[in-house]
Order: C-alpha cells, then sequence, then structure tokens
C-alpha cells in the first residue's frame, strides 16, 4: 500500500489537541450554557446533556488533528484536511510570497505557533488559505527560513548574515497612542459595548434625568464640562494606551538576508516577512492628530500580501524615528527627504474654494433658517465657526501638496487630517491614470494616480499642473508617454 | 508638449446605446417619483417636482450620451493602451503592455442589442482597469486577439 506520492505527510504538533478543544469549548459556550439551563430546568437526564456539549467539540478539536497534515516535497507546498470533504490544497514553492507567524495567547502557552502562508492569491475563502495552525515555534522559524529560502540557492544560505535591527521598540512610544484614530475607535467601541451591557443589566433605566438635574445644579457649568471633557481625555488616553500597548509591545523590524522582518504584540505575537523583491515602497503617513504630536507612521507598499495582512512598518512613533526607519527600508533617505515641487497657485486656490465653499454654503442655510424657520439665533453663530476651521483645513491641505520623482521614486505628498507621503518605485508603477473634472481643465490641473499593486493599489497627487503631470510621468517612464504627445498646437491668426 | 487624445473612437451607435439607457433608467426615476408623490401623496411632493425631474432626464439624454461620445478614444500601440473616457470628469489611463494580466471581452444585455462590447483590460493594480465600452462587437473581439497575443509575447509576472 505504500506509495511514493504518500510520503512525507507530517501532522501538526500534538499540543494542539489541547488548543483545538479549549477553542471549541469556547464556541460552544454559549450553547453549553444553554444545555446548562436548560438541564437544571428539566433536571435529572441535564448532566448527560452536558456531558455530550462539552464531549462533542472535543471530538471535533481531535479530527481535526488527525485529519490535517502538509508536506512539502517536489517543489510543492501540500495541506490535507477533511473528513468527509477531503480538501488538498497544493502551491507552487516558488508562489510563496509571505509567511506569517502568529501566537495567540493560548498557543503561546503550549508554546505552538500559527503559520499562515501567503501566496498572493485574491480568493477570500478561508478553506483557500494556507493556514497551519499549531507548529512548534521552532518548526515554525525552520518552515518559513525554508519556504523564503526555496528561491536562493541552497549554498548560498548557510552565508546569510543573521538579523540586523533596524528598529527597536521604544516604550516611551506609548505617548502617541491617544493622538491616533485607532485609540478613538477603540473608546467608541468600548464605550458602545459599556452602555450595551449597562442598559441590558438595566442601568441606564434607573438613572434618572431630573435627579441627574438636580444633583449638577450645584455645579457651575464651568467646572462640570471641563470636568467631562478632562474625564473623556482621560478615558480615551487609557485605552489606547492599551490598545497600542497590546498590538505593538515588543515591535522590531530587522533587515534579512533577503528582506524585512517585522515581530511585534503583546499577547499575540505576529512576526511577518517582507520580502525585497516585493516591496515597492514606502508610505510615511503623518495623520492631524499625530502630526501635531510630532509623531508619525510608517508601511510598506508591497505586492503579493493578502487581504488583511498588515504592512505596518513603523507603529507611530517620534517623526524622526519613523523617518530614519523609513530611508533604511528604502535604502535611501532621498524620497523622504528631498523638498517637493509644489502645485502652484491654482491648486491653491482650489483647495480654499473646495474647504470654504461648503461652510460658506452651510452659513448661508443657517442665516436663512433664522427668520424662515424661527431657528434660534445661535445656529447661524455656531456655523459660523466652520469658516474659519475650513480656511484653516485649506491651508494646511494646501501646504502638503507636492510631487517629485527622487532617485527612481515617485514621490507624492497630500492630505491634511490624513497626511502621507508616499514614495513609490518607478518600476513598481503599473499604469498612470489622468483625471480632470471640467473645473480641473478650466484652471489647467490634473490629478495624477500612479497605480501599483501594492498598498493602496495607487499613489495620488491632486491638482497638479498639466505639464508638471506630463514632466512626472515622463521622466518615471520615458518610453511610454512619449508615444502619445504632441506639440502644443501653435496659434494662427486668422 | 501635451497629451494627445486617444485616435480610435468607439462606435455610433454607442450614443444611441447610452441615451436609451439613460432614458429606461430616467423614466424609471420619473415614473417613481410620480407615484411616490402627487399620485399617492406617500411624500408631499407636487406635480412640479415629477416635471423637473422629466425635464432633467431630457437634458440628461439629449446632452450626456454626446458628450461621453465625443470623450470615449481608445489606442492600442505595441507597447501601451491608452484610453479617454467620461464626460464631466475626464479620465485618461495609460498601462504599458508589459503590464497587462487580463483582457475581458463583455457583452452586456443592452449593448447586445446594439452589437457593441466592452473590452476591459486590467492590470495587478486594483486602480488600473482600463475600459473601452461601446465598441463594435467584430472590433472587440479583433482587439481582444490583437491584445491576448501582444500581452503574452512579455515576460514577467506584471506586479
Amino acid at each position: 500500500m505504500s506509495t511514493p506520492p504518500d510520503a512525507g505527510w507530517q501532522r501538526l504538533d500534538p499540543r494542539m489537541l489541547l488548543v483545538h478543544p479549549v477553542k471549541e469549548v469556547v464556541r460552544f459556550l454559549p450553547v453549553l450554557l444553554g444545555l446548562f439551563v436548560a438541564g437544571r430546568a428539566s433536571g435529572g437526564t441535564g448532566v448527560w446533556w452536558n456531558a455530550v456539549g462539552v464531549l462533542i467539540p472535543i471530538g471535533l478539536g481531535v479530527l481535526r488533528y488527525w485529519t490535517t497534515s502538509f508536506r512539502i516535497a517536489a517543489g510543492r507546498i501540500e495541506l490535507r484536511r477533511g473528513l468527509v470533504n477531503r480538501h488538498v490544497l497544493s502551491t507552487p514553492l516558488d508562489r510563496v510570497r509571505t509567511v506569517d507567524v502568529t501566537a495567540p495567547p493560548v498557543h503561546r502557552l503550549l508554546g505552538l505557533t500559527s503559520v499562515r502562508i501567503g501566496t498572493g492569491t485574491a480568493s477570500t475563502d478561508d478553506d483557500e488559505r494556507l493556514d497551519l495552525d499549531g507548529l512548534p515555534a521552532e518548526h515554525a522559524r525552520r518552515l518559513r527560513a525554508e519556504l523564503l529560502g526555496a528561491r536562493t540557492p541552497a549554498g548560498d544560505r548557510q552565508a546569510l548574515p543573521a538579523e540586523e535591527p533596524i528598529l527597536v521598540f521604544d516604550p516611551a512610544w506609548v505617548r502617541f497612542a491617544p493622538f491616533t484614530s485607532a485609540g478613538l475607535a477603540i473608546t467608541g467601541g468600548v464605550l458602545a459595548v459599556g452602555s450595551q451591557v449597562a442598559n441590558s443589566l438595566g442601568g441606564l433605566g434607573r438613572l434618572h434625568p431630573e435627579r441627574l438635574a438636580d444633583d449638577a445644579s450645584g455645579w457651575s457649568w464651568w467646572i462640570a464640562v471641563p470636568a467631562a471633557l478632562v474625564g473623556l481625555a482621560v478615558v480615551v488616553s487609557a485605552l489606547s494606551i492599551a490598545g497600542y500597548v497590546v498590538t505593538n509591545w515588543g515591535f522590531l523590524l530587522a533587515r534579512t538576508a533577503d528582506g524585512w522582518h517585522l515581530r511585534r504584540g503583546l499577547l499575540t505575537t505576529r512576526e511577518t516577512t517582507v520580502d525585497a523583491d516585493r516591496l515597492r515602497g514606502v508610505s510615511v503617513g503623518e495623520p492631524l492628530g499625530l502630526r501635531l504630536a510630532g509623531g508619525g507612521r510608517a508601511s510598506a507598499i508591497v505586492t503579493g500580501l493578502g487581504h488583511g495582512q498588515s504592512a505596518l512598518l513603523v507603529p507611530p512613533a517620534p517623526r524622526d524615528v519613523v523617518r530614519r526607519a523609513a530611508a533604511a527600508v528604502l535604502r535611501a533617505p532621498g524620497p523622504l527627504d528631498a523638498p517637493l515641487t509644489g502645485h502652484g497657485p491654482r491648486a491653491r486656490t482650489r483647495r480654499y474654494t473646495r474647504a470654504v465653499g461648503p461652510a460658506a454654503a452651510l452659513l448661508l442655510v443657517a442665516v436663512a433658517l433664522v427668520p424662515l424657520a424661527d431657528a434660534p439665533w445661535w445656529l447661524p453663530a455656531l456655523t459660523a465657526l466652520g469658516i474659519p476651521v475650513a480656511v484653516a483645513l485649506a491651508a494646511d491641505r494646501a501646504r502638503a501638496l507636492g510631487h517629485a520623482l527622487v532617485g527612481g521614486y515617485v514621490v507624492v505628498r497630500s492630505g491634511s487630517f490624513t497626511r502621507r507621503r508616499e514614495a513609490l518605485e518607478c518600476d513598481g508603477v503599473i499604469g498612470w491614470n489622468l483625471r480632470t473634472t471640467w473645473f480641473q481643465r478650466r484652471a489647467g490641473l490634473t490629478t495624477v494616480t500612479a497605480t501599483t499593486a501594492g498598498g493602496r493599489q495607487a499613489v495620488t497627487a491632486p491638482d497638479v499642473p498639466e505639464p508638471a503631470a506630463l514632466a512626472l510621468a515622463r521622466a518615471a517612464h520615458p518610453h511610454l508617454l512619449d508615444q502619445f504627445l504632441e506639440a502644443e498646437p501653435v496659434r494662427t491668426s486668422p | 508638449m501635451r497629451l494627445r487624445e486617444p485616435r480610435e473612437r468607439v462606435s455610433p451607435r454607442a450614443r444611441l446605446m447610452w441615451a436609451s439607457t439613460a432614458a429606461v433608467e430616467g423614466l424609471v426615476l420619473v415614473v417613481a417619483v410620480a407615484v411616490a408623490g402627487p399620485v399617492t401623496h406617500w411624500l408631499p411632493l407636487g406635480w412640479w417636482v415629477v416635471g423637473v425631474a422629466a425635464l432633467l432626464t431630457v437634458a440628461y439624454v439629449l446632452v450626456v450620451p454626446s458628450w461621453r461620445y465625443a470623450v470615449h478614444r481608445w489606442e492600442v500601440t505595441d507597447t501601451a493602451v491608452y484610453t479617454q473616457t467620461g464626460w464631466w470628469a475626464r479620465e485618461r489611463r495609460i498601462a504599458p503592455m508589459s503590464r497587462i494580466q487580463t483582457v475581458d471581452h463583455v457583452e452586456g444585455a443592452v449593448a447586445r442589442l446594439f452589437g457593441l462590447s466592452t473590452v476591459t483590460v486590467t492590470t495587478a493594480s486594483a486602480a488600473g482597469a482600463l475600459e473601452i465600452a461601446g465598441l463594435d462587437r467584430a472590433r472587440a473581439l479583433a482587439l481582444v486577439d490583437e491584445l491576448t497575443l501582444t500581452a503574452d509575447s512579455v515576460p514577467g509576472d506584471a506586479t
């Protein structure tokens, strides 16, 4: 019966027998609780039902362990699973683009890891994923080296230097956590869940607005409002710092023989490798909050990353640290430091009209509502505040605009709330989109987009003067555009 | 120097296709507004709203398809594909032949009535698909063959 094609299959680590049942029990927890309650109510036979409820998930876990196996043979990695629906997934080794090693808390207790092998497939089906859930940490490292080293000849592999750290986590970075939008999102989530829980426990029903008003009447508004704001700020800061620490603790960015290695996480550790061949550029983000605090963040523009795989290079950190790390990844500081060509007065005017226009329209509506619909007087006053905010936003957006071609990279900067400076390798540009609305054509401006297969799929420079837009695209791809160019039509006198 | 328009135009029948699609969509909108407003009084809308909707539809059907036809152009050279689409917002897209991943040929239900089809050229970027709508069917099929042959002859994985 022993046929060569069946040889070499390996199981996952037997310690997964402990992980799976625990996970299955957690998943079955609501059902179990229901069974428990039902068992109590009916009495007698309930014990048996409870036992069945616990045993089924454990049985499923054991079954999954026995039916899952994988092997590396004949230049392919194959994953076999399923008892009734036999599922064999197979991919050539040279298609492997990323190997992510994740270790959730239960895995870490047992010294296990979960390995996700990325092939850059667009498939989002869970069954199509090459996940090896449950390998010993050491085995996972060897597997990763084997998979990613498949491209380099065996002889060279011994000579590879160990990884050289470029950036190591500094606990002082947590001061940037409250300035990220993630902090706000976490707070919003916690408040929403908290109010749900409080509501379902009948907590909100017991609050009487009149009593609150009575209690607060002793307080002056001038004390109550700032106190509430400070309280909210403290909660937001605490939650966002906690979130930051959980995701980014122990962050390490290291240079390896053929790429970059990233590790982070407090409870669940994540390890990602970014292949140098697949790196197309770097995006340095300076969202408004982080920028005001003197910070920034960076991510890599990498092709072949699957959905939900992060290409984060530097978590929110001081601006200089981000610049230095990003420059190290690009192997050149130029694209991140070089001065950019501005987009000129017309682009600046457009920033102002587009920001102040809606604010002014809002103000007009508010003013009109006062006599027409008996709106309170403070409504126009409040909307009038929008004008200076819009002006400040437009000024900031206008200041951000810029583009350049530096050392073989297309460099673009734009935005205010989400300001980004993106550097994309010319070789990584796989097309150019030049978009003009009727208004833009009148102003002689073009929105230039360099498309790419990685990151956000494109790098966009809004409102570039047309000659500068063409010059940028021509400098990046000399032969591509020239065939579609013509001389300016000479104006002949009638 | 400036970027010239692509050389080839789409089929003149495309105007009729766009106009009839827009007319049908506009008719549905006008009828919906009429039924929701003055007919059933479900929404407080007068007949004048229906009139405005009808006027807008007529203006759109008269103006936009010709405008779109004037803008829609395409060109294929040995090394690149170049398209121009849109009307109010005009978008020019250029992709090198070496970066083409797939060439799709689609005949929608309406397009088939007019003997037209759409050729979509995709690259590895989600932001970079080039679409040529309103091509004559025979021309479209020839174009697909040509593009497939040229794109195949360029090595590399196009990312």
